[in-house]
């Protein structure tokens, strides 16, 4: 059987080692993780694997299955043209079925003077694109994809992954930031275009610095501006759906998300472009 | 490196052996563990040893993932037992559910997916309409299988929960009827212990040997090492407590037609886990038992199932051992029909 | 009418109160309720007795201030019935 070459990875909390049949997406990671720290002993928390899907499929007409130490039964592949994308859902993939030192929200994060500003909704909601279009903005970009509540402080951990950008994002943000921030463009993927960029360097470096929750959006994009009040049980559902694992801590997943329903100021979001969210926010985050 | 699972079997039959691991040891071991659902088992077993301070919160997750799962395989036999009390009939929890219901070791850290009971045969049709009652549905409403699950398996085919979405398999007997032996069920039923909670499980020899069961019957022996480790446990618990459970377990092997099976497995896990067995009932090492320990170390420290030949040639058999050669074709053309 | 309920081991379930509903965390199944007005004041009045679901109607009215009537002992039986079946209260 083919060995696998492999490279550890160390987002926030959590350790990678991602194995890969194909050099390719490990040297697309090293290249865009190269400030990240690096191997720590050959300690990980969980083991990414890309490989064929069979095993003729490793040259004609490359085709990535992604698995690992969790994995689900019915991961479509990926060609090989979209191996970072893999490398990528790959790792989502563990923290969301396996991680369990925090709670997992799936929300956007950033932050300033030591409190955060989350970010959560559908897909569509621009919550990714606003955190890095904040991030250029004088804030301290967390992470675009899960936001890690700490169950016994109720402070929020940094996950500063790459940022995923889709569709239109790409053109919003190549228009401010230049080409070295900037992964591979991946067409045609399930999601559309993607493509990732870099995380200021300023978030890598104090990717370990927690935050205090201080304000939970909504946002939704596409609609007149406007800012909305919810009612506690409405958000407390709406989180429920949005955590990978509230179910799996059982009482500590309990215990923090009311804890954080009870403390963190609350609103839905509507607004139809990057400067109108931004007007929004600052308006909430004055009144704090 | 990265060659089979033994570091696994090395850490669950002698602890102190993970203190010669470095860090990329330590990742192959924690992933080997994890595809062979055995990490909260390790866990539990590593408690008293000096762990390295980076892998402690990685076995802490797995212990607090286990007592989860516990939690919900005991609420889900609660569940059950309430659905099915209008029937009077036994209702015996089988397989992990079992072990931490009746607090064996065996349960200890153990990963706990479907629940599954046994019922009586002639209180199948009651049980399958307390259970709709109850919230149960169908898993896949297809009239093929549902007929080949009725006329040939041992298991009602499977329901899950409308709401809690959890699995429940209903046996009448703990082999298909296909199956060469023909276990008594109606003496497994009979022997069965209550417990406080008003549900039965298997009685000791019954319910070793019913693990041992599955181990060789169902499937290419993939998981066998986590049914190995069960059987590890529960054969020195009960040969530990009780001297004459060496002489019962005979005699029960005869009478459910698992003779050869048990000796093959206590083989196995005195090899694997320095399991004191009883020599009389184990036999002498045979040849074939090093193909077994192949497939069963087919694992490498990626987490990758290996030795794809072993494995082809296990399941090929395993689906002999069920049905006779008709039926396989006949089921298997079915299946790529479908496909 | 004559059927006693009682709550199921009441230190195992967390109730929090959010706007105008209320969440139970059920220890033994890991599961979280979501449930609206009556049912935390029924939780709340049976406590840890045997009553029937006439018995939980009265205590409602004087607690709450309810209109006492036969169809409040309906609904109040509807409602335990729905909560034997999440396993929050049992037939004795």
């Amino acid at each position: 059987m083919a060995g696998l070459h492999h490279l550890y990875l160390t987002v926030g909390p959590a350790r990678f080692r991602v194995a890969s049949t194909w050099r390719q997406p490990l040297d697309q990671l090293a290249a865009l993780y190269k400030d990240y720290p690096a191997s720590q002993g050959g300690y990980a928390d969980f083991t990414v694997r890309l490989e064929p899907e069979k095993p003729w499929r490793r040259y004609i007409r490359p085709s990535v299955h992604i698995s690992g130490d969790f994995w689900l039964p019915d991961a479509a592949p990926l060609p090989l043209s979209q191996c970072l994308l893999a490398a990528e859902m790959g790792m989502n993939l563990q923290m969301a079925l396996g991680w369990r030192r925090h709670l997992l929200l799936h929300a956007s994060s950033v932050e300033k003077d030591g409190k955060a500003l989350l970010m959560t909704g559908l897909s569509g909601s621009g919550k990714s694109t606003l955190s890095a279009m904040l991030a250029e903005k004088g804030w301290r970009f967390m992470g675009d994809e899960f936001a890690l509540l700490n169950p016994d402080t109720g402070m929020v951990h940094s996950f500063p992954r790459l940022i995923s950008l889709k569709n239109e994002a790409i053109a919003a943000m190549q228009a401010i930031l230049p080409d070295s921030r900037f992964g591979p463009l991946l067409t045609g993927t399930p999601k559309g275009d993607i493509r990732h960029i870099i995380p200021p360097l300023d978030a890598v470096k104090r990717m370990a610095d927690t935050a205090k929750p201080a304000l939970l959006l909504f946002p939704r994009f596409g609609y007149d501006p406007v800012l909305r009040d919810m009612g506690k049980s409405e958000i407390f559902v709406r989180l429920t759906q949005a955590s990978t694992n509230y179910v799996a801590l059982g009482e500590t997943g309990f215990q923090a998300l009311t804890k954080f329903v009870d403390r963190v100021p609350t609103k839905a979001m509507d607004y139809q472009s990057g400067e109108q969210a931004e007007e929004l926010i600052d308006s909430l985050w004055s009144q704090l | 490196m990265m060659g089979d699972a033994r570091p696994l079997i090395d850490a669950l039959r002698a602890p102190e052996t993970v203190l010669s691991l470095d860090g990329t040891g330590w990742t192959d071991l924690i992933s080997i563990a994890r595809a062979e659902s055995l990490i909260g088992s390790l866990a539990h077993r590593l408690a008293d040893v000096a762990v390295p301070e980076q892998i402690q919160p990685v076995l802490k997750d797995a212990i607090q993932a286990a007592d989860l799962a516990r939690r919900q395989a005991l609420w889900e036999a609660d569940c059950a037992g309430r659905a099915l009390a209008p029937l009077n009939c036994n209702t015996v929890l089988m397989k992990g559910t079992a072990y931490v219901a009746a607090d064996l070791d065996a349960g200890v850290g153990r990963s706990i997916g479907d629940l599954d009971i046994m019922v009586a045969r002639d209180q199948l049709t009651a049980v399958e309409e307390l259970l709709l009652d109850a919230g149960w549905e169908w898993v896949k409403p297809d009239p093929y299988d549902d007929q080949y699950y009725r006329d040939h398996m041992h298991e009602l085919p499977p329901l899950i929960h409308r709401e809690r979405d959890r699995m429940i398999d209903v046996h009448h007997t703990i082999l298909p009827l296909t199956a060469g032996p023909t276990p008594n069920a109606g003496a497994m039923l009979d022997y069965a212990v209550r417990l406080d909670s008003g549900l039965y499980v298997m009685a000791p020899a019954d319910m070793l040997l019913h693990s041992i069961a599955h181990l060789f019957a169902d499937g290419d022996l993939a998981g066998g090492l986590r049914n190995l480790w069960d059987i590890d446990r529960l054969v020195r618990q009960f040969a530990g407590a009780d001297e004459l459970f060496w002489m019962e377990l005979g005699v029960r092997a005869k009478l459910h037609q698992l003779e050869p099976h048990l000796a093959r497995a206590l083989r196995l896990t005195a090899r694997l886990y320095a399991t004191p067995v009883s020599e009389n009932l184990s036999g002498s090492t045979n040849m074939t038992d090093h193909f077994y320990i192949r497939r069963l170390l087919a694992r490498d420290g990626w987490g990758r199932e290996n030795r794809k030949f072993t494995r082809q040639a296990f399941y090929i058999r395993s689906h002999w051992l069920r049905m006779p050669p008709l039926m396989l074709t006949r089921h298997l053309w079915t299946k790529w029909r479908k496909a | 009418m004559s059927q006693l309920y009682r709550t199921t081991a009441p230190e195992g379930i967390i109730q929090r109160p959010l706007d105008s509903m209320t969440l139970i965390f059920q220890k033994s199944s890991g599961i979280t309720h979501m449930i609206a007005d009556p049912v935390p004041a029924i939780l709340e009045v049976m406590a840890e007795d045997s009553l029937t679901a006439r018995d939980v109607a009265q205590r409602l009215a004087v607690s709450y201030d309810l209109e006492d009537s036969e169809n409040a002992a309906d609904v109040v039986l509807a409602r335990l019935a729905e909560l034997c079946t999440l396993g929050l209260v049992e037939q004795v």
